[in-house]
């Protein structure tokens, strides 16, 4: 099967949460080459793009829908919007779902929108990610 | 951050991304598609070269934001689009890329920031857009 317009408001939510940890702020600050002392620490706040690392869970689960059929390597990131009620922070146990809400499609090519929301624990809404990709089926 | 108004200019911030740092980002990301570590996949699939991440560029791109912020919990907002690839060669050179950030309004305690991202001659990211909160 391919993905069209039916599949808009599907969801995927990654079955365990993600634990946010001092050590793993401090590798994605050191990765991103940013040596903000508020990323550093037992109190350290992740930097903000560190939301699309957990939203990444929950985009597998939609990438592996067999009725989508998508493959990650015909995918282009075209876009990327974050939403930040807080910032996450050490300590934070963090759930991910994934909803799909635009589909398009332009011959071979399907531009999809998903947006990724991050609850922590009792449901606390923390941010929300929208992503836009491309999937191009040409040759396939 | 002394006062806030639609021009004000954030300082600029130079960045230079080699391929030991799309490997570093990587693995820090967990995202480990080949077109950001190895040319003949990425070949393979239509580009020059290996290419950045466009994760990493966001990233890079927020410090501009968040360097000049007191505090990095005042962005609410942040979006951008990923235009033109970065691609990375193979030496000990990389390819640089230079940011820019200019304050274009200002209303109701928050602020919305506009960023370019400028690599070689091109621009790399479109609609780079942050919202803070400001007082």
């Amino acid at each position: 099967m391919t993905i069209d317009a039916t599949m808009v408001g599907r969801s995927y939510t990654a079955a365990e949460s993600y634990q946010v940890g001092r050590e793993k702020i401090r590798e994605f600050a050191e990765a991103i080459g940013d040596p903000n002392p508020a990323y550093r620490g037992d109190d350290a706040v992740a930097p903000p793009t560190f939301a699309f690392v957990l939203s990444a869970p929950a985009l597998d689960l939609l990438l592996a829908d067999p009725e989508l059929g998508l493959r990650l390597d015909r995918i282009v990131h075209g876009a990327q919007k974050f939403n930040y009620v807080r910032p996450i922070r050490v300590g934070d146990e963090v759930a991910a779902t994934a909803t799909i809400t635009t589909v398009r499609k332009a011959g071979d090519v399907e531009v999809i929108m998903y947006e990724t929301v991050l609850t922590g624990r009792d449901g606390e809404q923390l941010a929300t990610s929208t992503a836009t990709v491309s999937h191009n089926r040409a040759d396939s | 951050m002394s006062s806030v108004e639609v021009g004000t200019e954030l300082p600029p911030l130079t960045v230079t991304v080699r391929r030991e740092n799309l490997v570093r980002y990587a693995g820090a990301s967990g995202d480990f598609n080949p077109i950001h570590w190895n040319d003949r996949m990425a070949v393979a699939l239509g580009l020059p070269g290996v290419i950045a991440h466009g994760m990493l560029t966001m990233a890079s791109a927020a410090r501009v934001v968040t360097d000049w912020l007191s505090d990095p919990a005042d962005l609410i907002e942040y979006g951008v689009r990923f235009t033109k690839p970065v691609v990375v060669p193979d030496d000990d050179k990389g390819a640089t890329i230079t940011f820019s950030a200019k304050v274009d309004k200002v209303a109701d305690g928050r602020a919305e920031i506009d960023i370019t991202a400028v690599c070689g001659d091109e621009k790399v990211l479109g609609r780079a857009r942050a919202v803070v909160r400001v007082s």
